[in-house]
């Protein structure tokens, strides 16, 4: 006993004067209060709103280059969205009932004594006169009533986020040490890192020790993985077969919401709280039971949508008409803009993909889908417009001119208004016209889109052409002023999709959510398919035969289950799969990469023209520097591709530069740094360029003594590198996945003998997807490597010689190290070469990104070092 | 979600109810209780002793410990015989489910009521069986007084399994893991709840309330 007593003692080094008498006992010290993270109750909530706010920050700061606190611009965002609806609803009335339009259409003449000019304030009826008027209007009274709970509701809900983020924020500042200052420049994948860490020393979650990044991904996602995985399945009534239009999508926000109040969280829904299915509805036993249950709650929110309807649709039009207005006035042609549709962003969507990471992707998809759909411009609309557009266009100019003699002209009744229409109608028609330097090659432009987007049904390979493609691709892509018609007519159909298409399938939903949802220790009810398991829902169609126990009911389509797992295991490298997972993905990568370094057939083929595209691309002189940066983690990637994590990834193409560097800034850690890069698949794809700012700077520092204030931007370039080699490594995979899942169904490869050879446009216009895909924010302003953070510099540098280290020094792996690139690069330089002398675009050709771009980094290696 | 759950089950006579359910939740408290903390300077304490006692049934053939605290047993006890009643008046042959769940408060600003977040729920499913003769009441009290054995030793090896306890707290905080209203003994927060029946689905008010939160949460 005295023995613990001195021990606990000399901790507390004040503790010296306790009463006699009391020596003897046990001394404990608290830990009580270090941090109020440790068992959160709601974990789902928790996660959520952690990447919420995670990508607020982020998103706040990509709009708004410099750093403001991402907390208060949601706070402001939040305060004006309750603003604004006050304003439309007071505008609404005022405009409704304070206006003499009489006056304002000069109808009626004002007698003023002074002036005969009719000024605003003479149109406005008098308060009195208003209120009276508001008053005796029954209908608009209800609006006000309406509108007026919505937005108590609103207020409510305001307060009690504000409240949560608020948290959160603390959360984020005490217990992940992140401020909010510097959150931009974390990556999701950083934050997620410092969450598992947290977990080991304040069990936030504590049925498990550790948190592995799919818990978090599942706790996210729960609700959404279901819903990807029920369209999947077209378990949801979303498309329809009308007589006239034919095959049609409908899947609006409303009816998206109201199947979430369904089946997640309405009153008497199939989930008990946020994370347990109810207990009855896991039994099979009384399923038919159930299902009645189910439909007539169905019935019942039917009727309460229809009965509310009237109500939605008042608001539904005043938000769009006060929300779109402005827009199409401002710029008419973005009604023919194009958007990705609700539907589409549940069809494309990966199991266990965040918000951000599925709206990067289908980002980078826009440009390419867009011209995609450019392609199959009526020819006779064409002629249409453009004849509509020469007579609008002349009368439009004599309108002008004559104005611009004489302004009288304006005053003339309806010419103002004569002007407006026209330049509307030109603008419209103009966006029927086709470029003129436009290529017609969609089965290329699908490629590249198939790049992005990881899905497509399987009738478009090879029928990209067909306007059968084009049309059901419209449903994943669909017009903008489609997409604002369907959201006001939501209100009305909603309902009767519920009771009528949704209510007869209630006791497939019974048997989904009863056979595809299991129990995850620490996560609660998943949808199983959300696992990624290979062995439960692979599709044998998609190379997991042979693996796959999966039934056809089991079975995801298009390959989702395959598709999710690649994606996953890339976005999230530190991620341990279990092992017939890992199995299936270093199966996958080792053919990507024996396909690759064999060089035989298609994606290869592909790279050649990457290649070329390329090569054309960096001529440009402005990206110089960044364009050689991001285009290095491809070459690095292929080089890499095949290889499992452990061993260290060098390059072979960077070696040169890595050798030549070491000559000017001798490192010696190498070694240890490779060490503490054990299992990444990912190469640091941005080293070429940091070790050239560190050979700049030319400081010897340690890396690991970096402070992260100063290298914020370095990190920023890091995470964002980072984060763009891993959708390449994916849209690489999934290429090749539907290149094989093509070869497997059809037995042999498909060839289009419809194809246009425009070998030059065809290079062209897909190089200008690839500079749209690097969406790279403030590429003028990036400080890329040219800033002089010593410590920072040195950082990435060392990071950078971890990488390189492994060509020159004596590894322990090394001879394994030369062996691997080897094959690859010869592969790839000799693409590069054929890719450059081949003016033709092979067919299959039109990968988006991946240039292997060997001699690119290397050369710009040493042109930094040089000229330092 | 974020919490343990335990479920025992058991089986017994409708006088044995009594002796059975105290049987199991003290055994379940006598590991979740400390002796009094007393906090010195500088952020330490001590920590009190804890007497415990042997306690026999007159029904089981069972003797379990308990902490010799009589104002907790007084608490457990009176839990226990609403618990009985409410079986007692349920009229069909007796099935119910009490709950002893731990859990920890959470501090909240103003307008929000303190979180009460559990971390470990122990459910116990009586079943309530009739028996005809005495003999059969003989076999009985001893076959259930071996189940409640195994029980207890399932109940420690849960216990020393090395999982989550919340943390010690400082003095000022104590509050918020102990239930400190006790003189003698200061067992983690607890709460006592009870079911009758299999009446698993959710009351009105427990929807009211999630719909609430739900909406809130959106």
């Amino acid at each position: 006993m005295a023995h613990f007593d001195t021990e606990y003692q000399r901790l507390e080094a004040s503790y010296s004067d306790s009463p006699p008498g009391e020596e003897n006992l046990l001394v404990h010290v608290p830990e009580g209060s270090k941090s109020p993270w440790h068992h959160i109750e709601n974990l789902d909530l928790f996660f959520q709103r952690i990447s919420f706010l995670h990508y607020n920050e982020q998103f706040d700061y990509v709009y708004n280059l410099h750093q403001k606190n991402g907390f208060t611009c949601m706070l402001l965002g939040e305060i004006f969205e309750l603003v604004q609806l006050v304003f439309v609803v007071a505008f609404t009335v005022f405009l409704v009932n304070c206006v003499d339009y009489d006056i304002l259409f000069a109808n009626k003449f004002v007698n003023h004594t002074d002036s005969s000019k009719v000024t605003l304030p003479d149109a406005i009826l008098p308060v009195d006169v208003c209120s009276a008027r508001i008053r005796d209007n029954v209908f608009v009274i209800f609006i006000i009533l309406i509108s007026g709970v919505f937005w108590l509701h609103r207020l409510v809900k305001f307060m009690y986020n504000i409240c949560c983020y608020w948290e959160i924020r603390s959360f984020f500042i005490n217990a992940l040490k992140m401020s909010m200052a510097d959150l931009p420049y974390f990556t999701w994948q950083e934050v997620q890192a410092r969450i598992v860490e947290i977990q080991k020393e304040h069990q936030i979650c504590i049925h498990k020790k550790e948190l592995t990044e799919l818990d978090i991904y599942h706790r996210i996602l729960r609700f959404k993985n279901y819903m990807v995985a029920m369209v999947n399945k077209s378990l949801l009534p979303v498309r329809f077969h009308l007589p006239l239009l034919g095959d049609t999508v409908f899947y609006t926000r409303g009816l998206k919401y109201n199947f979430e109040l369904i089946f997640f969280w309405g009153p008497g829904s199939l989930f008990e709280n946020e994370w347990s299915l109810k207990a009855e509805y896991k039994r099979g036993g009384n399923r038919l039971e159930l299902a009645d249950r189910l439909s007539s709650r169905i019935l019942w929110i039917g009727i309460a949508n229809l009965l509310l309807c009237p109500v939605i649709l008042i608001w539904q039009i005043l938000y769009a008409f006060f929300s779109h207005t402005e827009v199409i006035k401002r710029e008419p042609g973005s009604l023919g803009a194009r958007c990705w549709s609700l539907y589409g962003r549940f069809y494309l969507r990966h199991f266990n993909e965040l918000d951000h990471e599925l709206m990067s992707r289908l980002s980078k998809g826009y440009k390419a889908s867009s011209k995609y759909m450019n392609c199959f411009m009526s020819p006779l609309l064409t002629v249409v417009a453009k004849n509509v557009a020469f007579f609008a266009g002349s009368i439009l100019a004599v309108l002008i001119a004559l104005t611009i003699y004489d302004e009288d002209v304006l005053a003339v009744e309806h010419v103002l208004s004569s002007i407006t229409l026209l330049g509307v109608c030109i603008t419209i028609c103009r966006s029927f016209i086709p470029d003129k330097h436009m290529v017609f090659c969609p089965e290329q432009l699908l490629k590249v889109i198939l790049a992005h987007i990881h899905y497509m049904p399987d009738h478009w390979q090879g029928n990209a052409h067909r306007y059968e493609t084009r049309d059901e691709f419209a449903q994943l892509f669909q017009y903008k002023a489609v997409f604002i018609l369907e959201e006001l007519l939501s209100p009305v159909i909603t309902p009767f999709i519920l009771i009528f298409c949704l209510r007869r399938k209630s006791l497939e939903i019974i048997d989904f959510f009863r056979n595809f949802t299991v129990d995850v220790v620490g996560v609660g009810d998943t949808c199983s398919f959300a696992q990624m398991d290979v062995r439960q829902h692979g599709h044998p169609a998609w190379m997991s035969a042979g693996k796959t126990e999966a039934s056809i009911y089991q079975q995801a389509e298009d390959g989702k289950t395959e598709l999710s797992l690649m994606h996953f295991a890339i976005t999230n490298p530190h991620w341990q799969p279990p092992r017939e997972s890992t199995h299936f993905i270093s199966q996958l990568k080792e053919k990507v990469h024996r396909e690759a370094s064999g060089g035989q057939q298609g994606i290869l083929t592909d790279n050649a023209v990457f290649t070329s595209t390329h090569s054309l691309q960096s001529d440009s002189e402005p990206h110089s520097l960044i364009a050689n940066l991001l285009m290095g983690p491809p070459s690095l990637s292929s080089l890499h591709l095949g290889r499992e994590g452990s061993i260290n990834p060098v390059s072979v193409g960077a070696s040169e530069g890595a050798s030549a560097l070491r000559s000017l800034s001798p490192i010696s850690s190498s070694i240890h740094l490779r060490g503490s890069y054990p299992s990444a698949r990912l190469p640091r794809p941005d080293q070429p360029a940091l070790a050239a700012s560190r050979a700049m700077t030319g400081s010897g520092t340690d890396a690991q003594t970096i402070s992260s204030g100063s290298s914020a931007w370095e990190g920023q370039l890091t995470s964002m590198v980072l984060s763009e080699y891993a959708s390449t490594e994916m849209s690489i995979h999934a290429l090749y996945m539907h290149e094989m899942h093509k070869q497997q169904s059809q037995g042999e490869l498909s060839r289009h003998t419809w194809y246009r050879q425009e070998s030059d446009e065809s290079s062209e216009s897909v190089n200008e997807d690839l500079e749209s895909t690097r969406n790279f924010p403030r590429s003028s302003t990036f400080p890329c490597t040219t800033t002089p953070h010593q410590e920072g510099a040195a950082h990435h540098s060392s990071r950078q010689q971890r990488r390189h280290g492994g060509t020159t020094d004596s590894v322990p792996g090394s001879s394994r190290v030369q062996r691997t690139p080897r094959v690859p690069l010869g592969g790839w330089s000799e693409e590069t070469r054929t890719g450059r002398h081949h003016d033709t675009v092979p067919e299959e050709g039109s990968e988006d990104e991946l240039p292997p771009r060997v001699h690119k980094v290397r050369s710009v290696t040493w042109a930094t070092v040089g000229s330092f | 979600m974020n919490c343990r759950s335990e479920v025992l089950e058991v089986s017994v006579e409708g006088r044995q109810v009594d002796e059975a359910m105290l049987a199991l939740l003290h055994t379940i408290l006598l590991h979740r209780s400390t002796g009094k903390f007393h906090y010195k300077k500088e952020g330490t304490y001590s920590i009190g002793t804890v007497g415990t006692q042997d306690v026999d049934c007159d029904f089981i053939d069972f003797t379990f410990v308990r902490v010799s605290s009589d104002e907790l047993d007084r608490v457990i006890r009176k839990a226990v015989a609403e618990f009985k009643d409410g079986l007692g008046n349920s009229g069909n042959d007796g099935m119910g489910q009490i709950s002893l769940e731990f859990y920890q408060k959470k501090k909240s600003r103003w307008p929000f009521s303190d979180e009460c977040i559990p971390w470990e729920v122990w459910s116990i499913k009586v079943n309530v069986v009739n028996l005809a003769n005495e003999q059969e009441r003989q076999i009985c009290s001893e076959k259930v007084g071996e189940k409640l054995g195994e029980k207890v030793i399932n109940i420690v090896e849960v216990i020393n399994r090395h999982e989550y306890l919340p943390k010690m707290p400082t003095q000022s905080e104590v509050d918020n893991v102990f239930d400190t209203s006790l003189k003698d003994v200061q067992p983690y927060l607890y709460k006592i709840t009870f079911q009758i029946t299999d009446s698993m689905g959710t009351s009105v008010s427990t929807t009211m309330r999630r719909l609430i939160k739900d909406t809130l949460a959106l």
